[in-house]
């Protein structure tokens, strides 16, 4: 198998040209899981299945001096008996045996280490001081990061699920995430809708790799459009703010501990009202980082940021079958700050000719209850050229409603009260990376997120 | 509450010293005096013209208005001198528990819309900048936009634009608009003053005095790290 940016040499060996210093992370040529196990209920069994059946393309060689083979493939007694050539290893063995397991896997040419295990700088003094020699043998070997108390790393372009739940639908969001759980929520939405992510790295303990290492890195992967982020703190604000600034891609991020942090009885004003929470607003407003402030927001604005054309001006169109959410619809773009433009007097009349009597012709224009997929794609051609952008809703189970959308338009799709053929449309929609969102609240929201940062001095 | 952040080697500036830095960097502070006696106050209120303003000028005292410590609107500087008196008698706690360096008369600004700028030094995200409508209801209305420096004239109009009362400062109710570049370029000082001087902690302007031309500081509070 050909590696993308990579060629093959006359061994049938793939070599590819290491562009980024954690390549070996989002794309490994072999993986050794160090602790595989045969116990089903174990993450060592659990993670080797899951980088099994999701279908990653070279080696991958459980080490466990115990078993003879797991999950069928044969083990590697240690360390120092894996083959060259292993990039990435992935840690899932008792906390104290761990800065020794990083060393060895320096010693043997692996670049990069999911730490799964937990047991360090999250669970007290001793933990943290395993963790501290974790970064030791880290610095020697030069042996790159990721956790501990990780919930691993998830690459469905490269086949690469070291982590857990089994997820492959492949898509254009990145997700990076301080808690494993939050990540997997997120990742586990868009591959439920056939939306897809580029990346899942679970940030863990972040003793070597951090946020801004991933933003680095996911900057300049093809694979990625738009990078979601759930964070508790920024490890290192400088370094975070120098990459973010020559970061082209959009980037949200769900900030957690916003109240009360940071807060006491002061003597200045200034002092009283500068919570963290607003330093970190500040910060994400003068680096054009959005800000979401929930994980559906989170997941809204991902999609939105990775998928939606950007608009030409605030000018929007509503289509619909259902009058309550155009309603909807219409309130959230007032509030928003998107204007619900009156259809201009010529294409109303063109309307009418086109569209049963009983249809509303006006904005949001109500298609009533039987609109079809075709009285929706002549209303959706016949106003394109005159609005900044369609919101389409569909109100109940239009049949054919994903052939109405085109990738790439300025178009946002809303879909509810449409049942089983709201769920197979909105996936075939998806396919073709046209983003359905649930409710007219969370498309309009999602769909302003493309304004935040007009009139934001750069 | 009269005392600096605890654990640290702090102290407020006085107003006179405060406005001094002010004026280094060509921002419009109030025409003031420091007196130490009820004639010196009068003086002072005869030649910087009445109206007046008397704030009385301790390091233990930042919220000068919480103790009986401030007389606004003196009409005469006879007033002016038994103001002096008043306030020192009616302080809580007694002036003889305090370091009293004087009282400040200062010259009554124009009527205008109150904003505060501030400046807070964070451990993590260094020098932060903050705008906002002022007076003494500012914590309640928490109308406040922050930007950490360096902060361009066109960020600093961005965040007065950001505010709720943004309204009041460009011609609320038949008002006249205020003075938008100038309440931007205290913004842009207090960026630079943070940047210049490291030893600054927090700085509070508020209020400052909104103006269709120009702009007045007429109370400052600058909390140094000795």
């Amino acid at each position: 198998m050909l590696h993308r940016a990579g060629f093959l040499l006359a061994t049938g060996h793939p070599l590819r040209i290491m562009s980024h210093p954690l390549d070996s992370i989002f794309r490994p040529r072999s993986v050794a899981v160090i602790g595989a196990s045969n116990s089903p209920e174990k993450f060592g069994y659990i993670i080797l299945k899951n980088i099994l059946e999701a279908g990653f393309r070279g080696p991958v060689y459980p080490v466990n001096p115990k078993a003879a083979e797991i999950l069928g493939r044969p083990c590697t007694p240690s360390i120092a008996d894996l083959p060259p050539g292993v990039d990435l290893a992935v840690i899932i063995i008792p906390a104290k045996a761990v800065p020794q397991a990083v060393a060895e896997a320096g010693q043997r040419g692996i670049q990069s280490a999911i730490i799964i295990s937990g047991g360090f700088a999250e669970a007290g003094e001793a933990g943290a001081a395993l963790q501290r020699e974790v970064v030791e043998a880290s610095r020697r070997s030069g042996v790159r990061i990721v956790g501990p108390n990780c919930q691993g790393v998830n690459i469905p372009p490269h086949g690469l699920c070291a982590s857990w739940p089994l997820l492959t639908e492949q898509g254009e969001i990145a997700v990076i995430s301080q808690s494993g759980t939050v990540g997997a929520a997120l990742m586990d939405w868009a591959s439920q809708e056939h939306v897809g992510c580029s990346a899942f790295v679970s940030l863990g303990n972040r003793c070597d790799v951090d946020e801004t290492d991933l933003i680095d890195y996911l900057a300049q992967d093809a694979n990625t459009r738009a990078i979601a982020a759930y964070l508790e703190g920024i490890k290192d604000l400088d370094r975070f703010r120098r990459v973010v600034s020559g970061c082209t891609k959009p980037i949200v991020i769900l900030k957690s501990g916003r109240t009360a942090e940071g807060r006491r009885a002061a003597e200045s004003h200034t002092r009283s009202l500068a919570g963290r929470d607003e330093l970190y607003t500040a910060l994400f407003r003068q680096l054009r980082i959005h800000r979401a402030d929930s994980l559906e927001d989170l997941y809204d604005a991902a999609k939105a940021l990775a998928y939606l054309p950007r608009p030409a001006g605030r000018r929007i169109l509503t289509i619909t079958s259902s009058g309550g959410s155009g309603i909807l619809a219409t309130d959230w773009a007032e509030w928003s700050g998107l204007q619900v433009a009156p259809l201009p007097g010529p294409v109303a009349e063109t309307l009418r000719s086109l569209l049963p009597a009983h249809c509303i012709v006006a904005n949001p224009l109500d298609l009533t209850g039987d609109g079809t997929a075709a009285l929706y794609r002549k209303v959706v051609e016949a106003t394109a050229p005159h609005f900044d952008y369609q919101v389409i809703i569909f109100g109940d189970p239009i049949l054919q409603a994903a052939d109405v959308v085109t990738p790439g338009a300025p178009q946002l799709v809303i879909f509810l009260g449409g049942a089983e053929v709201e769920r197979q449309e909105r996936a075939r929609m998806h396919q073709k990376k046209v983003p359905v969102f649930p409710t007219p609240e969370r498309g309009i929201r999602a769909l302003a997120r493309l304004f935040a940062f007009d009139g934001v001095a750069a | 509450m009269t005392r600096p952040p605890a654990g640290d080697r702090t102290r407020w500036l006085p107003e006179a010293e405060a406005f001094r830095l002010l004026a280094g960097y060509r921002l419009p502070v109030i025409a003031h005096r420091l007196a130490t006696t009820p004639e010196e106050a009068a003086q002072a209120a005869r030649d910087l013209g009445c109206p007046v303003a008397l704030k009385v000028v301790s390091p233990e005292i930042p919220h000068k208005s919480d103790v009986g410590g401030v007389r606004l609107n003196v009409a005469t500087p006879e007033d002016a001198g038994a103001a002096f008196t008043t306030i020192l008698d009616r302080l809580t706690p007694h002036p003889s528990r305090l370091t009293i360096q004087g009282i400040l008369v200062a010259k009554m600004a124009a009527p205008g819309t109150e904003v505060i700028v501030g400046m807070v030094r964070d451990p993590q995200f260094g020098p932060a900048v903050m705008v906002g409508l002022g007076g003494i209801f500012v914590e309640l209305y928490q109308d406040v936009a922050f930007r950490l420096p360096p902060l361009s004239p066109a960020e600093a109009r961005a965040m007065l634009g950001e505010l709720k009362a943004a309204p009041l400062l460009t011609g609320y109710r038949g008002q006249p608009p205020r003075d938008l570049d100038a309440l931007a370029a205290c913004a842009c000082a207090v960026a630079r003053i943070a940047a210049e001087h490291p030893e600054i902690r927090e700085i509070d302007l508020n209020p400052i005095i909104a103006h269709e031309r120009g702009c007045m500081i007429v109370d400052a509070k600058i909390l140094v790290h000795e």
